[in-house]
């Protein structure tokens, strides 16, 4: 129920619009890496999804990543900028379960914009390259991926979100932490479990079990934030 | 009212964002990993760059490209949202005050945030820069003339791009999109320098002026140098236009 109430919120706040084209906008990059310098990679030896998605998922992770920054940004600020937040908290909800519609919104919204990409994918790849036997499992298998390694990221902003009444203070900070995130190196494993770094991983670039260390740390990091959010909801009521 | 005194209120209002502890830490984020890898500055010889210089650009470059425009986007919904809670902005519109003068106010308040974050990012420069000189006993501190005259020129060219986003946050009423667009807007700026057209991509100038700028600086390395004539023109119409598109627009939803 509450998640279609968090839906209806969104509706006039131009919310959906803006991840659909920002779907759209990082489904673009692949192709025109293609069109523009296709030569480059049609002699490479790898797979072509493994050349598709090392080319430009550098550049479609930091537009999602950017996503996920502003959205929940924009999810709270709806609630705080009228003094909504005060009017929820009267009524027989708990805070957490609005933190948890928004996730499950946002996630949703992740959903869609990854599968945008993966058409993308698809186009490429048939346009320029040949669907191979195993192309559909590592396509799965590799925006699977993707979408976990998204989801401590979307906790993270939106328990950013949820802690400041002002939206510059919230985006300010979401901005430091996606810049603190591109200037981490990339060959340290722990410092590149930062969940506005972790999106930027590839599936089908890392070996199995470096990439199984990521879905485990993924995994940790989705229930401790999701812990935090709600251990902090809790204190901050009994504050107030 | 005077145009300054105004500009004196809209500095009164965000006394209390704590927007300069945001564009701080921003500052002083970029900087840890340049004092980290100090060492890593000896190993450019390559490039014919010495290793102060080096330093230096580095830097500024982390800054030019993605976090100086990021913090400015935050800037801008900063200016916006202030007045929003209780409507404060409707009262400023119906004070006998040009809502020219308003939003240029609003502009200069902007413009101030930039040259402060600018000049955190010296003064933490010459901070690391200090401490990078006594972890690798090697002089890193430049001559506060050479630093004046870079700081002015990568400042003077992010006029543009600010009169852009603002135009942005005055037009575009629902927040997520003048955000977004900005933020989206500054990604592809990397592409956009090495190409032919950069000029007319606002968000591309301070970082094609510090590039242009490591170039100058490493002998080995050739990048595209700033020309003067088509940029120059094309900078102050963009400028110009988005000013006067947001003077325009201003409070226009508002008064409705």
């Amino acid at each position: 129920m509450s998640v279609s109430l968090e839906y209806k919120k969104v509706k006039r706040t131009g919310f959906i619009p803006a991840f659909l084209w920002g779907g759209t906008l990082a489904a673009v990059v692949p192709v025109i890496n293609m069109a523009v310098r296709s030569e480059m990679y049609l002699g490479q030896p790898n797979s072509p999804i493994q050349i598709l998605m090392g080319a430009s998922w550098q550049m479609i992770a930091m537009l999602n990543i950017l996503l996920v920054v502003v959205g929940p940004c924009l999810l709270y600020h709806l609630e705080f900028a009228d003094n909504a937040m005060q009017k929820m908290k009267s009524l027989p909800i708990r805070e957490s379960s609005i933190f948890l519609a928004k996730f499950i919104l946002t996630s949703f919204m992740c959903i869609i914009v990854l599968t945008t990409e993966a058409i993308s994918i698809i186009f490429c790849v048939s346009y320029w390259f040949e669907i191979g036997n195993n192309f559909w499992l590592e396509l799965a298998k590799n925006f699977g991926y993707s979408f976990l390694l998204t989801l401590p990221c979307v906790l993270l902003s939106l328990l950013i979100a949820s802690t400041f009444k002002n939206m510059w203070m919230s985006l300010g900070i979401g901005v430091v932490c996606v810049f603190t995130a591109t200037m981490l190196p990339t060959n340290n494993f722990v410092l590149s479990l930062f969940p506005f770094a972790i999106p930027f991983q590839i599936f089908v670039n890392t070996e199995t079990t470096q990439a199984m260390h990521y879905i485990y740390a993924a995994i940790i990091e989705i229930v401790a934030i999701g812990f935090a959010e709600f251990v902090f909801i809790k204190v901050r009521r009994s504050l107030e | 009212m005077s145009f300054l005194s105004l500009v004196g209120v809209e500095f009164k209002k965000i006394k209390r964002s704590k927007i300069f502890v945001i564009l701080f830490i921003a500052t002083v984020i970029l900087w840890i990993p340049s004092i980290l890898n100090a060492e890593m500055n000896f190993n450019m010889q390559a490039e014919g760059i010495s290793p102060e210089n080096n330093f230096f650009i580095q830097g500024f470059m982390g800054m030019a490209w993605f976090m100086f425009p990021a913090s400015m986007v935050v800037g801008t919904v900063l200016l916006s949202q202030t007045e929003r809670t209780n409507k404060g902005i409707l009262k400023m519109l119906a004070l006998p005050i040009s809502t020219i003068k308003l939003c240029l106010a609003k502009f200069v308040v902007l413009l101030a945030l930039a040259v402060s974050q600018i000049l955190m990012m010296v003064g933490m420069y010459y901070i690391s820069a200090a401490i990078v000189t006594a972890t690798q006993d090697y002089n890193f501190i430049l001559s506060p003339i050479f630093i004046f005259k870079e700081i002015s020129s990568i400042s003077i060219s992010t006029i543009p791009m600010l009169a852009f986003f603002w135009m942005l946050s005055v037009c575009i009423q629902t927040p997520i999109f003048s955000i977004g667009i900005g933020l989206a807007s500054i990604v592809p700026s990397v592409l956009i320098i090495n190409t032919k057209v950069w000029f007319v991509y606002p968000m591309s100038y301070p970082f094609f002026v510090i590039t242009s700028e490591y170039g100058k600086l490493a002998k080995n390395l050739t990048t595209a140098q700033v020309e003067f004539f088509p940029w120059i023109p094309v900078a102050i119409s963009i400028t110009i236009v988005c000013l006067c598109i947001s003077c325009f627009r201003f409070g226009q939803v508002e008064r409705e």
